[in-house]
């Protein structure tokens, strides 16, 4: 009896394992986005829509939302997704075609969401279905990963899909996420090194032939909008009036704040000096208002997550559980790093928000669908020493 | 796998770590530039928010002068050609679909303005334009939600003057120039008090180097209420205008006159109820030159570098020739004016010696342009002009012609009208009794000159009420050896002659070098002025002297303000009729309206009397120098009702555009129009009987008319106020008024029977007596007017 109980109480406790660790930095990012966003977005919404709270109210919506979402998710068994696999991936691409359809439409110039009764940006499911498809995909091939059969796989599928991202909804940004996701959990799974270094090493190299050449003029910014951010990246200040204008202001930003920055509330920035500042170019303002204090703390918060991540992924029950939590590290650490490299012009500008901070409905939702499967790997750990 | 993952948490660390590292260096490096630079691009600039300039009212509180909020377009480049010019074409579509608006600048400017100037952010498109027009723009410009790419035009508020009844009391009201800025009349000499103050918003730095924005809003300008009364105003310009437009190309080319003006008083205030002179301009449009006569000047001209092409060249050109025609029409003008024995005036050899005539005349005579042949005649000029700056010189010195007003502004010899001045102080000193007897031979020796009467034949022996109901010269000659150069002198000052009545206009024109200086003052000089040659007057000066001759003595300021509201309508400044100065007793004021009255009635102002009622005034011919031209000032003063003057007016028409301008008939003509509707509308009862080509003219004049029963009483009252008009000579040398600085005390106690009123209330605000017919305190001692509004007033 009292061994059943034992049993019994240890099974208990073996399900009762949760990672209140990554859910209380997931929630205090939450908070601390939602009230970011607050300040940055009240200007910008009182003189456009008369209504200091209008992107505030949308992005409680999308989180309370997400929330529900991730909760369901966390108590499903995760292993049930690996046979909906390959339906994500075609799902995904199918959601990203329906763009070029009447569904689609434009926002600031870009045709990238879906009107499905709510709006929704399909590259932001195709990062999950990409995460879920390959977790699987990776299991199923086992030794076969490094072969030539496994690439002739993997590698097709994988540029498809960030292909069509890139072609259909114009998003550099998000084709590389999920370029960079297919690319870690691929690295994480394998035991070889050479490859994924020549094949970094190579896009480096690539990456640095089309940018000197556009510094050398023979790739002029008339051939493509994206050797026109490449020269704005370059040399902001000769570009200070439109297209280095966003970056040189968040530069400003950045650079004003000092240690503490100015409190929260009072930055000068956000009236209208830093478009758009509540997307991409939110964390400018947690430097100005909060200083580099703040901006150390946010990227803490990322590292505690990543590194709860890491834990959980190396404590996973199956491989299929760890691929995806490496698959959702990867979606953040990219998304998080290529974000603040943007901000301080490190890179140049790609539209890149910073995950659980940034305004937007489908992002926090689908974010938040991914923390919901890590943590669901997470309860199906096996605690050894009770 | 575990390894895998430890290299991925590390290269995710060392990438978080460099972008860590990047921020410090962000900080350290640019810290302070940046700082700086986000100080620098907040908006402190301020703008300003217009206050509204104040009105001007009448004494019914009709608005004359108003200012209406309107709106400028401004757009913003900047903001039109950011993100890839997304809100360039709906915003230029809205601003051009504005059909009502009167752009200043043409659609391709603006966009060429907007494509080579990207980085300005103010330019005015349209200007001043008015609410209706813009309304559709401004709800596009502020609901953002429904029009999100109307962005980078904004509307700016401005106020524009107008003038509800266009050239109506133009002269007085004045208008305003470029920033609010009051040019001529109560524009002008109120500015400060119409201005009101601009407000401002502007941001500012606070101790926590963040932007603040304050507001300061605009105070508003203040209100004038004035005594002009529009129906008055309009019904003297309606008469002006039909005397011009009557007599207008009849002698010569243009107006039916130079220059017309009228004013009409209340004798017993000082306040101005009507002031008009003609030629007028638009209030609306001060700058318009339609129907001026713009003469380039001749020095430009005979330097010959004008083709005479124009019309003002052409005409300036033939000046010459004319100048010879007209003195030869002159000479049988003269001839004609004499053999009508009308003419006034003096002698040619009376006149030309005088320098102080000299003097004023060129005073007077500058501004008018044709008459400046002879000097100016080989005058080089340093550079020559172009045509245009000629042309441009020429047209502003019209347009000052026009906008001046004549009643005001302009001198010129009285002539006639003086004469109840010159007896007044007759009376007044006691060297005169009034019960003299004159002949008129129709010419006077005064020292080496004849000076002729108007009727060269002789009046032949004239009463003393004769001499004025005639107008004889030869009597008030007599008259002024027998006042003496110092008394008249003195009279002189004390009618203000020489002297700014500091009436509330701008520009009011000085005499004091254009009367006789009593040092060098000649018999001749004497003479002359007891009928209103050799010095110069001005309208107003002589319509308020003439009002304190008929009111009892009393020296009121002329004024046309009465009172100034603050923005609320609250009253802050509230002007009292305000005496200066007791010119005459009040037997002596009696004496005048009696003479004044016989004119009418009697002599030569008979033709002034208008239907129904019986007024009192006198005439005036003054020929205009240079003499022997033809050219004259007509004019009529006078007061009505005979009994107890109401009202007094002043009608001058300078250079009535007829053959024979030496008629003042035309002056006392135009005062019977005008009295004819201006009595009935000021509730003046009729007293006489009507002829029945009275009744006629009346009813087509639609002027209602009730003959009462007080025609009896009045007439015996007339009779009363003659047999105490005798009375009151004998009086006359007891009056001793000092006339020095303490103006106003009365020191001879035989003077105070004629203000001690048996029942006079008692003011219970300020302890002083009320005048039962004025409603101004007195000093219940001496009974002399006080002011107690005096302390506010400059």
């Amino acid at each position: 009896m009292s061994s059943a109980r034992g049993q019994q109480g240890q099974k208990r406790r073996e399900r009762s394992f949760f990672d209140f660790t990554l859910l209380s930095v997931v929630i205090f990012l939450l908070c601390f986005g939602l009230v970011m966003l607050y300040s940055v977005s009240s200007y910008d919404a009182n003189l456009n829509y008369n209504d200091s709270s209008y992107f505030l109210r949308k992005q409680i919506i999308s989180t309370v939302f997400g929330l529900v979402v991730m909760t369901v998710v966390i108590f499903i068994d995760y292993h049930i997704w690996s046979r909906f696999a390959f339906a994500a991936y075609v799902v995904s691409a199918v959601l990203i075609f329906l763009v070029l359809t009447p569904l689609g439409y434009e926002v600031n110039g870009a045709r990238r969401w879906l009107n499905l009764g709510m709006s929704l940006q399909p590259a932001e499911v195709a990062k999950v279905g990409v995460i879920i498809f390959y977790a699987s995909l990776v299991c199923k091939l086992g030794k076969n990963l490094m072969t030539k059969a496994g690439f002739a796989v993997i590698i097709p599928t994988a540029g498809f899909m960030a292909l069509i991202i890139l072609v259909i909804t114009e998003n550099l940004s998000s084709s590389i996420i999920v370029f960079g996701i297919v690319f870690m959990m691929l690295f994480v799974a394998s035991d070889n090194y050479r490859e994924f270094i020549l094949l970094a090493a190579g896009g480096i190299l690539i990456a640095a032939v089309v940018v000197i050449l556009v510094q050398k003029g023979i790739l002029s910014s008339d051939l493509n909008f994206r050797f026109a951010r490449i020269e704005a990246w370059l040399n902001p200040e000769a570009f200070a009036a439109d297209r280095g204008f966003q970056t040189l202001q968040a530069l400003y930003a950045i650079g004003s704040g000092e240690v503490f920055g100015k409190g929260l509330g009072q930055s000068m920035q956000k009236l209208g000096y830093i478009p758009e500042a509540q997307n991409d170019m939110i964390f400018s303002i947690i430097c100005e208002e909060l200083g580099l204090f703040g901006a150390a703390v946010v990227m803490l918060m990322f590292i505690i997550m990543i590194w709860r991540f890491v834990i959980i992924a190396n404590n996973a029950e199956d491989e299929f559980g760890a691929l995806i939590v490496v698959g959702v590290m990867s979606h953040i650490a990219i998304q998080v790093i290529l974000n603040i490299a943007v901000v301080t012009n490190t890179i140049p500008n790609t539209g890149i928000t910073l995950p659980f901070i940034s305004y937007g409905g489908s992002a926090v939702v689908f974010l938040l669908i991914e923390i919901g499967l890590v943590l669901s790997v997470a309860r199906s750990i096996k605690l050894k020493n009770s | 796998m575990q390894k895998k993952l430890a290299v991925s948490f590390l290269v995710i660390l060392l990438a978080f770590m460099g972008l860590s590292t990047r921020l410090y260096a962000i900080n350290r490096d640019n810290g302070e530039q940046y700082k700086k630079q986000v100080l620098s691009q907040q908006s402190y600039d301020s703008v300003i928010l217009p206050a509204k300039r104040g009105e001007i009212v009448d004494c019914n509180g009709t608005k004359i002068a108003v200012s209406q909020k309107v709106y400028n377009i401004v757009i913003d480049s900047k903001t039109l050609n950011s993100k890839n010019g997304q809100y360039l074409e709906p915003t230029l579509k809205a601003i051009f679909d504005q059909h009502d608006v009167n752009f200043t600048v043409s659609q391709t400017d603006i966009r060429s303005y907007i494509s080579s100037n990207p980085g300005s952010q103010y330019k005015i498109i349209a200007k001043k334009q008015p609410y209706d027009a813009v309304a559709d723009l401004m709800v596009m410009i502020n609901d953002h939600a429904q029009y999100p790419d109307i962005k980078g035009v904004w509307l700016e508020d401005a106020y524009q003057r107008t003038y509800p009844y266009g050239s109506l009391a133009c002269d007085v009201i004045g208008f305003v120039q470029g920033d609010n800025e009051g040019a001529y009349g109560l524009e002008e000499y109120y500015n400060d008090v119409l201005t009101g103050i601009n407000g401002r918003e502007y941001g500012y730095l606070n101790d926590d180097s963040n932007l603040e924005r304050t507001i300061k809003p605009a105070e508003n300008g203040n209100t004038l209420v004035t005594s002009i009364d529009v129906n008055i105003q309009s019904i003297i310009e309606k008469h002006i205008l039909a005397f011009n437009k009557e007599h207008e190309n009849e002698a010569r080319e243009g107006n039916g006159s130079r220059n017309t003006g009228v004013i009409v008083m209340n004798p017993k205030t000082g306040e101005i109820l009507a002031m008009a002179s003609y030629p007028v301009f638009d209030l609306n449009d001060p700058w318009n030159t339609d129907g001026l006569d713009i003469q380039i000047s001749e020095e430009y001209v005979m330097n010959g570098i004008v083709p005479d092409v124009t019309e003002g060249s052409g005409e300036a050109d033939s000046s010459d020739e004319a100048l010879k025609e007209d003195t030869g029409e002159e000479t049988a003008q003269e001839e004609n004016t004499q053999e009508e024995n009308i003419q006034e005036g003096i002698s040619d050899d009376g006149t030309a010696t005088e320098p102080v005539l000299a003097s004023s005349q060129m005073s007077y005579t500058a501004p008018a342009g044709t008459e400046l042949t002879e000097n100016t005649e080989g005058v080089p000029t340093d550079k020559p002009k172009t045509y245009e700056e000629a042309y441009e010189d020429a047209k502003l010195e019209a347009l000052n012609s026009l906008w001046k007003n004549f009643c005001v502004n302009q001198t010129y010899e009285p002539g006639s009208t003086m004469k109840p001045f010159t007896m007044a102080a007759g009376l007044e000193s006691g060297k005169l009794t009034g019960n003299e007897n004159f002949v008129c031979g129709g010419v006077k020796e005064v020292g080496d000159h004849k000076i002729h009467c108007s009727n060269r034949a002789g009046h032949g022996p004239l009463t003393f009420s004769g001499a004025l109901e005639q107008s004889c010269n030869v009597a008030f000659m007599d008259m002024g050896t027998m006042i003496g150069r110092d008394t008249f002198m003195k009279f002189n000052r004390d009618f203000n002659f020489g002297l700014k009545t500091n009436v509330d206009l701008t520009g009011e024109a000085l005499t004091n070098s254009l009367v006789f200086d009593i040092n060098t003052m000649t018999p001749t000089d004497l003479a002359i002025s007891t009928f209103g040659q050799g010095f110069n007057v001005t309208m107003i000066q002589m319509i308020t002297g003439f009002c304190s001759l008929i009111n009892g003595g009393y020296y009121y300021q002329p004024h046309v303000v009465t009172k100034i509201l603050n923005d609320d309508g609250v009253v802050v400044n509230n002007i009292e009729p305000r005496v200066l100065k007791q010119t005459v007793s009040r037997e002596t004021s009696d004496k005048i309206i009696e003479l004044c009255n016989n004119v009418v009635s009697e002599g030569t102002g008979r033709s002034a009397r208008p239907a129904g009622y019986r007024i009192g005034g006198k005439t005036g011919t003054a020929e205009k120098y240079p003499r022997k031209r033809g050219n004259y000032l007509v004019s009529f003063i006078g007061f009505a009702p005979a009994d107890d003057p109401q009202v007094a007016f002043y009608t001058v028409i300078d250079e009535p555009n007829v053959p024979t301008q030496a008629q003042a008939r035309y002056a006392t003509l135009l005062t019977r129009d005008y009295l004819t509707e201006l009595l009935p509308y000021m509730h003046i009862f009729m007293t006489e009987e009507l002829t029945d080509e009275e009744k006629a003219e009346l009813t087509e004049k639609q002027i209602s008319f009730a003959v009462s029963t007080a025609i009896e009483e009045g007439d015996s009252e007339e009779e009363a106020s003659e047999d105490s008009g005798v009375i009151t000579n004998e009086n006359g040398e007891e009056v001793n008024i000092s006339t020095g600085e303490d103006i106003i005390t009365f020191v001879d106690g035989t003077n105070s029977r004629d203000y001690e009123k048996p029942e006079l209330q008692i003011d219970k605000e300020s302890g002083y007596a009320i005048d039962p017919d004025t409603g101004e305190l007195l000093d219940p001692v001496t009974f002399a007017p006080v002011d107690p509004t005096a302390s506010n007033l400059e």
